[in-house]
């Protein structure tokens, strides 16, 4: 980081965050802090769904994920559009006729208190464990690339993010959201045309694409079905669908997204926009990761992209082995990705070079313990990139960990107060009281984000543990919602012992290991509706 | 736009014609 990476990078947050607190002014009522008084556009919606969903972690890791294993990923999120027509068709006026607050408050309308509850704290438990994880692994990653001191940034985030959140609302979170997708869209875009810019000689993305092409990289559509492979056509569709189905739909830090919405159709808009846009940024993301793989094809890079783990293979007694394999299959690859762009017939070369160089940082990675992915982007932007243009992509990540955050601290904050304290403490105050409640709820799930981040060390594990846990539940959650909105006939006793028969399902397909976590949805979601439905537990008839 | 349905039947044929794209760019440079 050079002198003018912290003019870009302090001047865009804090343009950001002045613009967010400006447009939040006057959130003077419990209506208008957590619902923006109903009054959002579609298009600030709109960028405010998709900057909650892009964390730090999406915007760092999928780029290395494309670098390591090609553009598969994109499939993860061809269910996505499909689950925003669902999302528009149904849980949208749904929730805007119930003029709701939450999505669990409308169980209780719907259903009875306790199913709300068990929800809301299924909400709780699991959003409270995501929110400070988002914090650290942005912090856990510029610590190590960057030197920052982890502690420092992570409070310097949180308090941030904790400011325009308390003082602002769900105002001052989407209007920051709208500005920090945008800026997230601007650093992608730049570090995408600089590192084409940056290829030698002649290669160009044509050269780019033929070189990640022969490696394998170029694989965004992948037909074969398997039940444990996360990433193909089949499991993107229909478990991506799900998937994103129990996001969009039943989880607050989404919904309270288009609750803001001055109409039904304008919320719908803010979705359907989402379905529209969502594929061709994941898209853009990959294909950046793909180019900076090709990049390293020419300049070499290091055996393993952590420079801590580097460190520690610089002690083992095989890295003079391990890197003199690296140097020699390095050098085999350039000459032949050379050869291969200029048209000659080398692939088959090129191929066996890649393979030596998989298997020697497989090697290095078996003896450090570690995993690089979350490092190749930022080392290629921290060690390659113009300055100024460092610090417009460091704000943006910074941006991304942001707009999750404090999307996930709101709706934690509105749950808290909406369904627990309002519904069981004390529900018959004066609208000023929530307001003052609601602000200090938002800045305890700030301070708890920060404290909880300070935890957060082993950065993978953690995050693969998280996405575990999430869907644990989400398929339990979208089969209430399903039965509360399609099965007007199932009543509370369906929905509850249907919620349990579900998780136990999850629970058991997870340890016997029979599908991929993508399925657990599916599955999930499936016994709680067939459940529900056996039982009945028919609907009070109305006096 | 006429009614949400046709707005939904866009977003489905987007969708189809964006796998398609993607399922064409992969066999071009792989």
């Amino acid at each position: 980081m050079r002198p003018l990476d912290w003019v870009v990078m302090v001047l865009t947050i804090t343009v950001i965050v002045s613009y967010g607190l400006w447009r939040a002014r006057g959130s003077d009522t419990t209506d208008k802090y957590l619902r923006a008084g109903r009054t959002m556009p579609w298009y600030a919606m709109a960028l405010s769904i998709m900057a909650t969903q892009a964390s730090a972690i999406t915007f760092i890791s999928t780029t290395g994920q494309a670098y390591v294993d090609g553009m598969r990923f994109v499939q993860f999120y061809f269910g996505l559009p499909l689950a925003m027509i669902v999302v528009s068709l149904t849980a949208v006026p749904t929730f805007h006729r119930a003029n709701v607050y939450t999505a669990y408050e409308y169980l209780e309308k719907r259903f009875d208190s306790k199913t709300r509850t068990l929800v809301s704290i299924i909400f709780l438990i699991q959003r409270g464990l995501a929110v400070g994880l988002a914090l650290a692994a942005p912090a856990i990653v510029l610590t190590v690339l960057l030197g920052w001191p982890d502690r420092i940034t992570t409070l310097v985030m949180g308090g941030i993010v904790i400011g325009y959140t308390v003082f602002g609302g769900v105002q001052a979170v989407t209007w920051s959201d709208f500005q920090q997708m945008l800026i997230m869209m601007c650093g992608l875009g730049t570090a995408l045309i600089i590192a084409i810019h940056l290829l030698p000689g002649d290669i160009g993305l044509a050269g780019a694409l033929t070189v990640a092409g022969a490696a394998g990289k170029i694989n965004p559509v992948t037909t074969s079905f398997s039940w444990v492979d996360r990433y193909n056509i089949w499991s993107g569709l229909f478990g991506g669908m799900f998937l994103a189905l129990s996001y969009f739909g039943c989880d607050q830090s989404q919904v309270q997204r288009y609750l803001t919405g001055s109409s039904i159709a304008q919320s719908r808009l803010s979705l359907l926009f989402n379905a529209v846009a969502k594929i061709p940024m994941q898209f853009m993301i990959l294909l950046t990761g793909t180019v900076v793989f090709a990049f390293f094809t020419f300049i070499q890079p290091p055996l393993l992209f952590h420079p801590g783990d580097m460190a520690r293979l610089r002690q083992s007694p095989d890295y003079p082995n391990l890197q003199q394999k690296f140097d020699s299959a390095f050098r085999a690859r350039t000459d032949a990705a050379t050869r291969m762009v200029r048209g000659e017939q080398s692939r088959a070369e090129f191929q066996a070079a890649q393979q030596d160089i998989d298997d020697t940082r497989k090697a290095a990675q078996k003896l450090t313990g570690g995993n690089d992915t979350n490092y190749i982007f930022l080392h290629f932007v921290t060690n390659y990139l113009p300055p100024g243009i460092v610090g417009l992509v460091i704000a943006a990540i910074l941006g991304a960990a942001m707009s999750t955050i404090s999307g996930e601290v709101n709706s934690l904050a509105t749950v808290s107060v909406i369904d627990i304290y309002k519904r069981m403490v004390h529900s018959s105050a004066a609208d000023r009281h929530y307001l003052w409640i609601s602000r200090a709820a938002t800045a305890f799930w700030g301070v708890y984000a920060v404290v909880t981040a300070q935890f957060a060390k082993n950065l993978g594990s953690l995050v693969e543990a998280v996405n575990l846990l999430g869907s644990f539940f989400y398929g339990g959650i979208l089969g209430v919602f399903a039965l509360a909105m399609y099965f007007p006939r199932v009543g509370a006793n369906g929905a509850f012992i249907g919620v349990l028969a579900g998780e136990a399902a999850i629970f058991a397909l997870h340890f016997t290991g029979a599908a991929s976590f993508l399925w657990y949805n599916v599955v999930g979601c499936i016994v709680v509706i067939v459940t529900g439905v056996l039982i009945g537990g028919a609907r009070p008839e109305e006096p | 736009l006429g009614s949400w349905g046709r707005v939904y039947t866009v977003v489905i044929l987007y969708l189809a014609t964006l796998i398609t794209l993607f399922w064409f760019f992969g066999k071009a440079w792989s």
